[in-house]
């Protein structure tokens, strides 16, 4: 049994809520499904509602896209709740800022959560 | 104890080629042949690298057909496919089969095309470098190769307050270096200040942070230590460590710090009971500028933090202290995909053998290649020495 499929995942993205999973042995959360812990490689991992507020990690400006993708645009790695997650980014978000969930992007064929600057 | 021994090296110069990609292996494997000074039925397997032929070519099943073309039909042929680490990764397998006695001699390379002689226009071939990232949590936000080590690259300078400025010093070097490899796409003299001015691609990475989209081929024939004896100029490979990390980006713990590269220079070093300290030169994946600086860090030639300032203070140039990318590096020499891992070992082997001519970093004895593949979840490393 699985905590957390990716069709799960994507259809609660679409929905407004950004799931991940969490390790029941050591902690650890991660922003996407696995079926094993990377960290203590144990089975026991549930589903997580992760917060709607994370911190940018990292992020860059996209100026020569992909098919498919107009540019330029911001992409990140934004911290919930200890997970990093990448997401699309909007309001020119810089390392450590406050950013929230509130969006959804389909250019990609796959739903990719947009994370705005908090006002 | 060496694993092997590479008897023979070529490569074909990396740029643009308008013939085939079996024809572009036929011509890097004819002068590993030349150089070893054998031939077909001299050798056992072909170990193949190509990452991206069924996507940029529709051309799949491609060891038996470079084999084809160079008389190898009839020997077990395979092809490697793990990204940017492609043909580093046969060479491990190949290695790894002379040393156990599954085939004497192997013959491994790779080849790919990545220019418009494709067909395929930036944004068609940006797409497919993107396959590399993750299909469901990364590629739908757009997110380009630039943009992973962009990504690695600015929580770098947030943790150590590596700059841009010493970003450009690596393109400045590496072109620099490119001038004296007749098979390298470019090389020329340029200053920080024009990089600086060359157009942003992913900030921070400028255009000439960036390696080129180029084709080639590289080939080396490795064969066992024993029969090592019997050719004319055998280089050894005494550690070859391959180690992967886990995807998507963001479940790495500390995504900058390149884990997987870290793992396989330990393994690397362990095998060949040798130090980052005692080579004298190593060839490293700077696909992107920041890419270089992580990676000088990976490998232990400066410690965590000062590989900026050391690209800065010239410690990495061919006369440094600590020498990188004589050939060019990704950045100069380029970039087919497939063929860059066994285009490393050609270049330490020529190191390792004295013949690399204005590039030469006198005496090198010891010398470490570190091929990385997609979002850094593999990287290769590899440390040869001169014959003892
Ligand atoms: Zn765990």
């Amino acid at each position: 049994m699985s905590a957390l499929t990716h069709e799960q995942w994507a259809e609660a993205l679409r929905e407004g809520d950004l799931l991940g999973v969490t390790c029941t042995d050591c902690g650890r959360t991660y922003a996407t499904p696995f079926l094993v812990c990377d960290e203590c490689k144990s089975r026991d991992l549930e589903r997580t509602a992760l917060p709607r507020e994370g911190v940018v990690y990292s992020e860059t400006t996209i100026q020569v896209p992909p098919r498919d993708f107009d540019g330029p645009y911001q992409v990140g790695m934004v911290e919930v709740d200890g997970a990093k997650v990448m997401a699309r980014l909007e309001g020119g978000a810089a390392i450590g800022d406050r950013v929230v969930f509130d969006d959804v992007l389909e250019e990609g064929g796959d739903p990719a959560p947009v994370f705005r600057v908090e006002e | 104890m060496p694993r092997a021994s590479v008897v023979g090296a070529g490569m074909t110069k990396f740029g643009v080629h308008d013939s085939t990609l079996s024809e572009l292996f036929a011509g890097a494997a004819l002068s590993a042949f030349d150089d070893a000074g054998v031939g077909p039925d001299d050798v056992d397997a072909l170990y193949f690298g190509n990452a991206m032929g069924g996507q940029t070519e529709n051309d799949t099943h491609l060891a038996p057909k470079a084999a084809s073309r160079i008389g190898l039909a009839g020997v077990p042929c395979q092809r490697y496919e793990d990204a940017c680490a492609t043909s580093a990764n046969a060479f491990k397998n190949a290695v790894h089969a002379v040393e156990t006695g599954v085939h004497d001699t192997v013959l491994v390379g790779g080849a790919e095309r990545c220019t418009p002689v494709t067909g395929l226009g930036t944004d068609e071939m940006t797409r497919i470098f993107a396959s590399a990232s993750d299909r469901h949590y990364e590629q739908p936000t757009g997110l380009t190769f630039p943009g992973v080590f962009a990504l690695l690259t600015k929580r770098h300078m947030h943790e150590y307050g590596t700059t841009e400025e010493q970003l450009a010093h690596v393109a400045v070097k590496n072109h620099a270096n490119g001038q004296f490899n007749p098979n390298a796409h470019f090389g020329k003299e340029t200053t920080v200040e024009e990089v600086l001015e060359t157009p942003v691609i992913a900030d921070p990475f400028r255009l000439m942070d960036c390696c080129p989209f180029s084709d080639g081929a590289s080939a080396v024939v490795v064969t066992s230590t024993d029969r090592a004896d019997s050719f004319d100029a055998p280089v050894d490979v005494s550690g070859v460590g391959h180690a992967t990390d886990v995807v998507p980006l963001g479940a790495k713990p500390v995504p900058h710090h390149t884990q997987a590269a870290r793992d396989a220079a330990a393994q690397a070093y362990d095998q060949s009971g040798t130090t980052a300290d005692e080579m004298d030169l190593a060839e490293v994946h700077d696909c992107f500028t920041g890419a270089e600086i992580m990676a000088s860090e990976a490998i232990g030639f400066f410690e965590d933090g000062e590989g900026g300032p050391a690209a800065e203070a010239g410690r990495s140039a061919l006369d440094g202290d600590r020498p990188i990318n004589p050939s060019g590096g990704l950045k100069a020499k380029g970039h087919p995909i497939g063929a860059t891992g066994t285009a490393q070992i050609v270049e330490l082997t020529e190191q390792l053998r004295g013949d690399a001519e204005d590039r030469q970093i006198s005496g090198a004895e010891k010398a470490l290649a570190h091929n990385l593949g997609g979002d850094a979840a593999t990287t290769v490393v590899t440390v040869m020495e001169v014959r003892g």
